[in-house]
This record gives structure tokens, C-alpha cells and sequence, in this order.
């Protein structure tokens, strides 16, 4: 299931958020400098337990 | 085989093993010699598919005019067969006696040693464009449905009618590009669908054939009229006094009494907006991948570019192969085309099967995955990641095996299999740990070490190269097949010797070259920044890229920031990471050693039981 992930641009620092399943297939960018090394960040254990 | 499906494909080139059903038609074959008194008798009267829905068929029918072989089918879903009304019409009526109500699908299993991929399109539902609202007024009909009116063996035998009233229009608008070149992308499609220019000037030309006296009008953005003797048509069109103009309709307008339809459109080439009346509207439909298309796609491990038509292995050198050994496509499962470019293709790639059918055998480059079974512990990783299905894995033995007939060699196993046991070919671990040496044992601090795949990004630096575009002289580049070759250690091992920054580079995901392997780097990728921020290292270090070996610009693009970043490491930075990640690689070179031990006594031990 697609959930709303916040990305970091690991080139400019740009902060974002979209869409993302760790199966979907989709070539991610960053949308500021376009480039594609854009690291989702990790659903906080918190999140994890509430979802729980 | 008419009227059939493959179902399954097994095997590899030269030993395919395709699984098919050959359904069932309820009328023989052998014996049906198409004299229709079956269609004649039989009451259940339903809307003819292959008329678009324009004309009636019986449930026993004859799917085309021209179909093969030509014999009548059963429609079970309307049939009312014998059972529970007794219907039975047709078999009555039967001389030959080739009904049979009682027949069952057959499944053939063929071997076959190569596959041509003749899939053809489908044609685009213009139903999700408000504007020209296709569901709503009768008289605005897609251009598959008027080759249908048109046609002499079609609904009306020829007879151009308009649907509201039966009418022969006497204004006729053509409406170009509708579902393709929406650069939006909102709806419809990106792409050109390349037949639909010539479609409608070869349609105005039958309609003036026709009716001398109709007006036909054409709403474009370009006529692409650029195939031998193309040109010439369109012009003929002009010259017979069809009207061109360069502009796309806003909207369409129905006058309730008359059903006439009123078009907004601006002539782009004059600037004048105005409004115009028609009869008739023919939408100039689009192409698009077939809609089952991923079922083949699946069943032969085939990969689509963004369009999701399906992707030749080179498009220049190798334009009729496909990424699969073997397998081969042409027409329009590869790209929207017209019936000689379609023919041209088909023909190519019938000889590029016979090809290989004549040589009788297949050389595998030197590329292959090999795996040492004396390392393996039957994991299946290796066969999970493989595009290919190359890998075949024995659970109980705790093994697994590359058919080289069907590895492509992209390393994607080579860099999953954490027991070491998988060797490439000309690609191996060592050779990689002794160019990442050589690259990094002097002055490592100066460098962007970079892993390029062959296709696309080593192509872009290429591409760079000879376009003599500027960029910075740090990059140091390390040729992979995939990207999915980079393995973990890969990259932490050119951190190891000093490396300052560290580019993982591939091939866009349309692109990849093998199918989707691609899709693994990145999953390795974010390991890696994981990883690397646990050991206090910033994962900023480590670029990930696809770069098409088109992409010089962007080639050189990403030199550039990365050699800013470059600059922006220290020493420190750099000695620190070293001394981090050289403990870590001390503990993994000792797990490996331990590995290669045990499996050295494991080996042994089995020797001396054999003895
Ligand atoms: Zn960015």
C-alpha cells in the first residue's frame, strides 16, 4: 500500500512529500534539482505502533 | 492455430515449451464450408464486435468476413443452446452436421525453438474527452468505426451513413491526434501514434470518392505525412478540396433538432477563431499497447518502454530482439506503425528467428552467471532477483543452477548472493576489487568514483565525450553490465580506499536493458544509506543517477555537482570513514574466510564418502 513518505534530495537537501510502497515502480526525482538520489524516510516507530 | 491462447511458456531459446488452448467453437472446423444457414435459423440476434457495435450478429457467426479458417463459431455466453430452453436451431439446420454443442477447449503443448511477438494494438477510448463528447452525440464517431461504415463489407455495405438518422452527411470534420501528443499527459497519451495523418487523408480521399459533393474539413496540429509517397496523397487530398486546419477544436456543440454538431476552433495559422458546422465528426483515434499486453509481457519476460509498448533489446542494432534470448516482436506490440512498416518488421524479424533456427545452436556470450556449489546454500535469493527466471534453485539439495541459455548476464544475482557463490563471467568480484585499486590506490581523495552501466550511462559519458561537453576531469569510471551489478561491498570497499564521493549510475527505468533489474539497485542503494548513517557516515557521499546514453548533457550535469560535493569533503571526513568501514571490513573478510573454509571441509568430506 502506497503511503504518503516524506523524501529528502540527497543532492540539494530538498524536502518532500509523495506517494511511496517500497514494491511501487515508479523513477523517483527530485522535483527542485531533478536528481534521482532522493532517500525515502523510514515510518518512524511511533507511527509503526500507533498503526498497530 | 486460430482462436487459441498461450497460456504458458517454459523454457529457453531453442527449448521452448508453450502450453496452449485452442477453445472451443462448437462448430467442426474440418467440416463447416460457411453456408450461413445456421446464422440463418439461429434467434438470438447481438451487437457485432467486429462492426464496432454498428450491425447485428447471430450467435452462431462467422467472425469476419475474411476470417481463417472459415468457419462459424457459437457464441456460448448467447447462444440458448440445448439447455434448459431446448433452442437447437442450428443443428437442425445443419446439413453437414458440424454442429457440436458438446465440445470441449484443447490444450496442446508445443515445442518451439524461438518466439515472434505479432501481438498488434488497440485503439484509443476517446470516451474521457469531455470536450469532443463521443458518448453523447451520436453523429461524433471514432475513425475505427467509420473504416467500419466505410467499408463495403462493413455494416452498411460501404454506404457512409451518420448514425442519428441514417443520413448521408454532407460536412464532415476530421478531428487529428485524439488520446495522442497530449503533453500534459492528463489524458490520453505522450507519444505520436504515426498512422492516424494518413489514415484520415486516405479517408477524406474515399469519402470525395464517394460523394464528389461532400466537404470534408481536417482540425490538426501537423499532418506527418513523411513515408514514401505520402506526401503526394496528402496533397492529392488538398487538391480534391478537402480543407486543412491547423487547429484543434475547444468543444463540440449539438443542435438538439437537427443532431448537426457546431465546432470552436481557432486556425492557428490565421489566428481567426470561429465556429463551424458539420453533419458529422470522425475523432482520428490513437494506438495504444494492447490492453492484455502485460499477460505477454509476464508469460515471455518481456520489458515496455513508459508507453508500455513493448522494448526491443537496441534500437538501433538489435530493433526486432527483445531483452529475452529467443523471443522477437514486430508490428505494433512494438511501437504504433502502418501495415508496410509492420510487414518490414514482421519480415526482419522472421529472419532473425530463422537465424537462429538454422545455426541449430546459440552462442551465450562469456557473461554468464555461474554458481560455485560448494558455496551455494540454495537460498533462491539469486532466482528471486533474476529477470530471466535463469536460475533454477533445489530446495532439498540445497542448491541452485544458471541455465546459461537464458542468463543475460546482468549481475543482479552476483551482487544478491551474500555466500559469494555467484561468479559473472568477465565481470567477476576480483576483477571489480582490482579496478577499484587501481582507480583509488593514488590520490583516491581527487576522484568521483562512478559504477556505469554499459547501456545507458557509460553510453552518456560517451555521449558526453564525443559531443565535447565540459566537465570536470574527477570522475573515475568502473563499467558494470547493470547497475544491478553494484554490490553493497562494492561501494563500501571504494569508500574503503578513500573515496570521497561514490555515483551509482544506470539505465532510466524505461530503459533498463534487463527488464527490470534496475529496480534492485535502488533497493540496494537505500541499504546503503542506511547503512552508512548508522556507521556515522553521511549518506549524502553516495549519488544514485539514471543517466540514458543519450544524456550526455545530463552526464556531464551530474560531474559537475558531484565534483562540487567532492570538494566539500575533508580529510577528516574521509580518514574517518575509512577507519570506520575498514573495521567492518575486516569482520567481513573474516566471514567470508570462515565460509570458504567450511565449504572446503563440506567438499572434502563428501570426496572421501564417495571414495
Ligand atoms: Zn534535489
Amino acid at each position: 500500500m502506497s503511503q504518503e513518505t516524506k523524501f529528502k534530495c540527497l543532492k540539494c537537501g530538498h524536502e518532500y512529500v509523495e506517494k511511496y510502497a517500497p514494491d511501487d515502480d515508479i523513477e523517483r526525482a527530485c522535483p527542485k534539482c531533478h536528481s534521482n538520489s532522493v532517500r525515502p524516510e523510514k515510518p518512524k516507530k511511533a507511527d509503526v505502533a500507533e498503526k498497530k | 492455430m486460430a482462436y487459441s491462447e498461450v497460456e504458458e511458456v517454459d523454457g529457453y531459446v531453442g527449448n521452448f515449451k508453450v502450453k496452449v488452448r485452442k477453445k472451443a467453437r462448437y462448430v467442426r472446423e474440418e467440416d463447416c464450408n460457411s453456408c450461413a444457414e445456421c446464422a440463418e435459423v439461429c434467434p438470438v440476434v447481438v451487437p457485432d464486435e467486429f462492426q464496432m457495435g454498428l450491425s447485428s450478429r447471430k450467435a452462431v457467426y462467422l467472425p469476419f468476413p475474411q476470417a481463417v479458417p472459415a468457419s462459424y463459431i457459437i457464441d456460448m455466453e448467447a447462444c440458448l443452446g440445448t439447455n434448459p430452453i431446448a433452442c437447437g436451431k442450428c443443428e437442425e439446420a445443419c446439413e453437414k452436421v458440424c454442429i457440436d454443442y458438446d465440445m470441449k477447449d484443447e490444450i496442446f503443448e508445443l515445442e518451439v525453438g524461438v518466439v515472434v511477438v505479432a501481438t498488434g494494438m488497440d485503439v484509443y477510448d476517446p470516451t474521457e474527452l469531455d470536450e469532443y463528447c463521443y458518448t453523447r452525440y451520436d453523429n461524433v464517431i471514432t475513425s475505427m468505426e467509420f473504416e467500419r461504415l466505410i467499408c463495403a463489407g462493413g455494416a452498411t455495405e460501404g454506404h457512409f451513413v451518420r448514425p442519428s438518422d441514417r443520413d448521408v452527411p454532407q460536412r464532415i470534420a476530421f478531428i487529428q491526434c485524439v488520446g495522442s501528443r497530449n503533453n500534459a499527459g492528463d489524458k490520453g497519451n505522450r507519444y505520436c501514434s504515426n498512422i492516424c495523418c494518413m489514415n484520415t487523408v486516405k479517408d477524406t480521399l474515399l469519402l470525395r470518392d464517394h460523394y464528389p459533393d461532400c466537404e470534408c474539413t481536417v482540425f490538426y496540429v501537423d499532418i506527418r505525412a513523411f513515408g514514401k509517397g505520402f506526401e503526394d496523397l496528402y496533397m492529392r487530398s488538398r487538391e480534391e478540396g478537402v480543407k486543412y486546419i491547423r487547429g484543434l477544436p475547444g468543444e463540440i456543440r449539438q443542435d438538439p433538432e437537427t443532431k448537426n454538431l457546431f465546432l470552436t476552433a481557432e486556425n492557428t495559422l490565421t489566428g481567426e477563431v470561429r465556429e463551424y458546422e458539420f453533419d458529422a465528426v470522425v475523432l482520428s483515434v490513437g494506438v495504444i499497447p494492447r490492453r492484455d499486453s502485460a499477460l505477454v509481457k509476464k508469460l515471455l519476460s518481456l520489458s515496455t518502454t513508459g508507453d508500455g509498448f513493448y522494448m526491443e533489446a537496441h534500437p538501433k542494432l538489435k530493433p526486432v530482439d527483445t531483452p529475452t534470448r529467443g523471443v522477437y516482436i514486430c508490428g505494433c506490440s512494438e511501437s504504433p506503425k502502418d501495415v508496410k512498416d509492420s510487414v518490414t518488421q514482421a519480415s526482419a524479424a522472421a529472419a532473425r528467428a530463422m537465424t537462429i533456427l538454422n545455426a541449430g545452436h546459440v552462442t551465450v556470450e562469456a557473461i554468464t552467471a555461474a554458481i560455485d556449489p560448494a558455496l551455494c546454500t540454495g537460498c533462491g535469493l539469486c532466482a528471486k532477483v533474476c529477470p530471466f527466471n535463469a536460475v533454477e534453485v533445489d530446495k532439498e539439495k540445497k542448491t541452485a543452477w544458471v541455465v546459461s541459455a537464458m542468463c543475460m548476464g546482468c549481475g543482479n544475482c552476483g551482487a544478491t548472493c551474500n555466500q559469494g557463490a555467484v561468479t559473472m563471467g568477465h565481470f567477476t568480484d576480483d576483477q571489480y576489487y582490482a579496478q577499484i585499486d587501481a582507480l583509488l590506490d593514488e590520490d583516491a581523495a581527487d576522484k568521483v568514483f562512478t559504477f556505469a552501466c554499459n547501456w545507458c550511462s557509460y553510453a552518456g559519458a560517451d555521449n558526453a565525450g564525443i559531443s565535447r561537453i565540459q566537465y570536470p576531469a574527477s570522475p573515475r569510471l568502473v563499467r558494470t553490465m547493470c547497475s544491478a551489478r553494484v554490490t553493497e561491498d562494492f561501494v563500501l570497499y571504494a569508500f574503503v580506499k578513500g573515496a570521497p564521493v561514490v555515483l551509482v549510475s544506470g539505465c532510466h527505468f524505461a530503459d533498463c536493458h534487463y527488464i527490470d533489474a534496475n529496480r534492485q539497485t535502488v533497493k540496494r542503494v537505500y541499504r546503503l544509506w542506511d547503512k552508512l548513517e548508522k556507521l556515522g557516515i553521511r549518506p549524502e557521499r553516495l549519488q544514485l543517477e539514471w543517466i540514458s546514453a543519450a544524456e550526455g548533457q545530463k552526464f556531464a550535469r551530474v560531474m559537475r555537482g558531484l565534483e562540487e560535493m567532492r570538494q566539500q569533503v575533508t580529510a577528516e571526513e574521509v580518514e574517518h570513514t575509512k577507519k570506520v568501514l575498514a573495521e567492518e571490513w575486516e569482520k567481513k573478510l573474516a566471514r567470508e574466510a570462515k565460509r570458504k573454509k567450511k565449504a572446503e571441509a563440506d567438499e572434502s568430506r563428501d570426496e572421501v564418502q564417495v571414495s
